[in-house]
């Protein structure tokens, strides 16, 4: 559930950058004969309706209904008792309070047209109760998916989603910038990141570990007591007002390779996203970004069996294992992949 | 390990219903069916795990990052990354589409899996689960009392955070750096701070914390994924004399609910009780929807679990269950008033799994 600050700033997220990507995604309504969207969001999968409105579920869900005509309207399923939160942290005229938030939403459909055309961001991840729900309060709604609209509206970051990124890729260069002492227990390490984030304001802060570079290069999370080997590596997953990344930094012991060498090599690799050609050398890699909603989806990657390249001017955060020296390095970073031919560029060095 | 004894009891349940395979669906907001099949935390995207009559279990994740971490945390559950999940575990089950299979919980899954034109049909399971869910086994109970002491001393930690002039994600971000350095990797906690102008707990934001403001918290940590939850309120400074005879309420409540735990009685009963003293003291109004969610609710694999406590649900409380009495609502004299404790159902009644003082507590000014 996520705990961390959720706020919104006029500042970082204007209206009229709200505004904006509400006209383009009404013009692609009306192109498509689409009287109305939807889009669904929970605590996992924030990122199209916190696109739209800045709005983020701490817990529970939401359908934001968004009609050619009309203003947008949030059907949520948390209480009315936090109706004046909701409002503080979003941009959105209406807030209405159900807990079956798709009979709810048809039914409000069906009242302005029975047979209207809606479009659903992603109908086949729907959940099933939601779906049974519209279908039952709208029995004449004609739902169509609207994954591949929805989707390349949100490709393509705009300056303030960009700038919500380095924001969020600051937090995580703080929160894992400070070598940790001497003899420090891994717990107290990941604490003190952890501490660092969300004192900065970070929105959701997860860090993983890969205790012992020497055993095991794969990130999990720490319960419990955990030894530590010589080399270990952490990843920050930081959310900043609804806009998540991924940083890795490699903690290498005395004697050990640095990582220099590793992150020049990352550097030049990212460079040339979307192309896969950068991570020959790489024993692992992975970007992800967001398609939908989920905010960090698996793009391409050494892993990735069906392969969707990020779009131009696409936000994204990489990772990566390279072995320097003998030494196993893992990195990662976000990076906005280059448009017209230029190159991607990480929004952080890594390191 | 305490993995082992769940998956037993969910196959010995699996076939008692005839079921030959269980699809389990989980993400971060509702895991707790995914961790009892396949005993993964998950954080992100969607899982889904589908568990065989032999026990054997294939995890289904959508995140690369999450299907790595599942190959370590999970070293006995068979994991498959695949970015279309609904389809991948569709493709799974249509060799399987003679067999019973059921579904939990089946209003959670990808609309796609529930289609009914699939080749396979899939029945709910969520009522065989949520009663593995909400009956605990002993081991299960062990957990949840190391989880409750964890509880009680992050609710130290938080009133020594309590200090003017911070805001309220500064105190929780040195919740949660505490509960890591106790090794414990996750936490639900929502807050409030102010007066008569705080309706209820949220995500913490930037107000600051100022003299006189009572402060709440629901603080809910978790151990080997079981969640015990504690709430209390402090006051900034000394309490006044309206803040202590609200308070008092509450307490008599919370008294009331506990002691209306017991085999036999019902989550009914257990909600009517708390909101007969606030009937009492002529504050009825404030025990409806309007200004207070639930009165308390199971706790486990989930921080919200089964049963919620309200009047309207007559859910038998058994032995081996454990939830959280929590008579939570507005006060009109003197706002948002949070106070409750974690039981655990026995054949006595309530055991009261936290230890912290059930006081009014005031911290410095």
């Amino acid at each position: 559930m996520r705990r961390g600050l959720i706020s919104h700033s006029k500042a970082e997220l204007p209206d009229a950058v709200l505004d904006a990507r509400l006209a383009r995604l009404r013009a692609a309504m009306a192109e498509a004969r689409l009287d109305v969207l939807l889009v669904y969001t929970n605590n996992t999968r924030t990122a199209g309706v916190s696109w739209l409105t800045g709005f983020v579920p701490y817990w529970s869900e939401a359908l934001l209904v968004v009609a050619r005509e009309r203003d947008p309207v949030l059907v949520v399923a948390l209480t009315y008792r936090v109706k004046s939160w909701i409002e503080r942290t979003s941009y959105v005229a209406e807030v209405i309070h159900t807990p079956r938030i798709g009979l709810e939403a048809a039914r409000m459909i069906a009242g302005w047209k029975p047979d209207a055309a809606v479009g659903v961001a992603d109908l086949d991840g729907l959940s099933a109760g939601i779906a049974d729900d519209l279908h039952e309060a709208g029995p004449r709604l004609m739902l169509r998916d609207a994954t591949a609209l929805f989707g390349r509206l949100r490709a393509k970051a705009d300056p303030a989603e960009i700038a919500l990124a380095v924001k969020a890729a600051s937090i995580a260069q703080d929160a894992l910038s400070r070598p940790p002492a001497r003899g420090a227990a891994l717990g107290d390490i990941i604490a003190d990141a952890e501490a660092r984030a969300r004192g900065l304001g970070a929105e959701e802060v997860y860090i993983a570990a890969a205790p012992d570079l020497a055993r095991d290069h794969r990130f999990r999370r720490i319960e419990g007591e955990a030894a530590r080997g010589a080399s270990f590596a952490l990843r920050a997953t930081v959310a900043y007002k609804g806009t998540w990344i991924r940083l890795v930094r490699t903690f290498v012991g005395a004697g050990a390779a640095t990582p220099d060498e590793a992150a020049g090599r990352f550097a030049a690799a990212v460079a040339e996203l979307p192309s896969e050609r950068g991570f020959a050398s790489f024993s692992s890699w992975l970007v992800e970004g967001c398609r939908i909603a989920q905010p960090l989806a698996p793009l391409i990657g050494s892993r990735v069996a069906a392969p969707d390249p990020p779009a131009p001017g696409a936000l994204v955060s990489v990772q990566g294992s390279v072995e320097v020296g003998g030494q196993a390095v893992l990195l990662g970073a976000p990076a906005l992949v280059g448009e017209r031919g230029e190159a991607a560029s990480l929004l952080v060095p890594p390191s | 390990m305490l993995s082992d004894e769940r998956r037993r009891r969910l196959l010995t349940a699996m076939a008692e219903a005839g079921i030959e395979e269980l699809v389990a669906y989980g993400n971060a907001w509702q895991g707790d069916y995914l961790r009892y099949v396949a005993d993964f935390g998950i954080l992100e995207g969607h899982g889904i795990a589908v568990v065989k009559a032999d026990g054997s279990t294939e995890l289904f994740l959508d995140s690369a990052s999450e299907a790595e971490r599942a190959e370590v945390e999970t070293p006995a559950v068979t994991i498959r990354f695949v970015s279309d999940i609904a389809r991948a575990v569709g493709a799974r089950l249509d060799r399987v589409a003679n067999q019973r299979l059921a579904a939990a919980p089946r209003r959670f899954l990808p609309n796609w899996l529930a289609d009914k034109g699939r080749s396979f049909t899939l029945e709910d399971g969520t009522a065989l689960l949520d009663r593995l869910l909400m009956h605990k086994l002993p081991g299960e109970i062990a957990v949840l009392k190391r989880a409750a002491q964890l509880a009680d001393e992050a609710y130290a930690a938080f009133r020594a955070a309590v200090v003017p002039g911070r805001r309220q994600y500064e105190l929780v971000a040195d919740i949660e750096a505490f509960l890591r350095r106790r090794g414990c990797p996750d936490n639900f906690m929502i807050i409030g701070s102010g007066g008569k102008d705080v309706l209820g707990m949220t995500p913490p934001s930037e107000r600051r914390i100022s003299a006189g403001d009572l402060v709440t918290t629901e603080l809910t940590p978790s151990v080997e994924g079981y969640f015990v939850q504690i709430c209390r309120t402090c006051v900034v400074g000394n309490a006044n004399e309206a803040q202590r005879r609200a308070f008092a309420v509450y307490r008599e409540a919370l008294e009331a609910g506990v002691a209306a735990v017991r085999p036999g009685a019902t989550a009914a009963d257990v909600a009517r009780a708390e909101n007969d003293v606030f009937r009492k003291y002529g504050l009825g109004d404030y025990v409806t929807s309007k200004w207070t969610r639930v009165r308390g609710h199971g706790l486990g694999l989930f921080c919200d679990s089964k049963p919620h406590i309200l009047e309207d649900v007559d859910t038998p409380l058994v032995p081996g269950m454990a939830l959280i009495v929590h008579p939570n609502t507005y006060h009109p004299e003197v706002g948002y008033l949070v106070l409750g404790d974690a039981v655990v159902v026995t054949e006595r009644g309530a055991e009261v799994l936290c230890k912290t003082p059930r006081e009014l507590f005031e911290v410095a000014a």
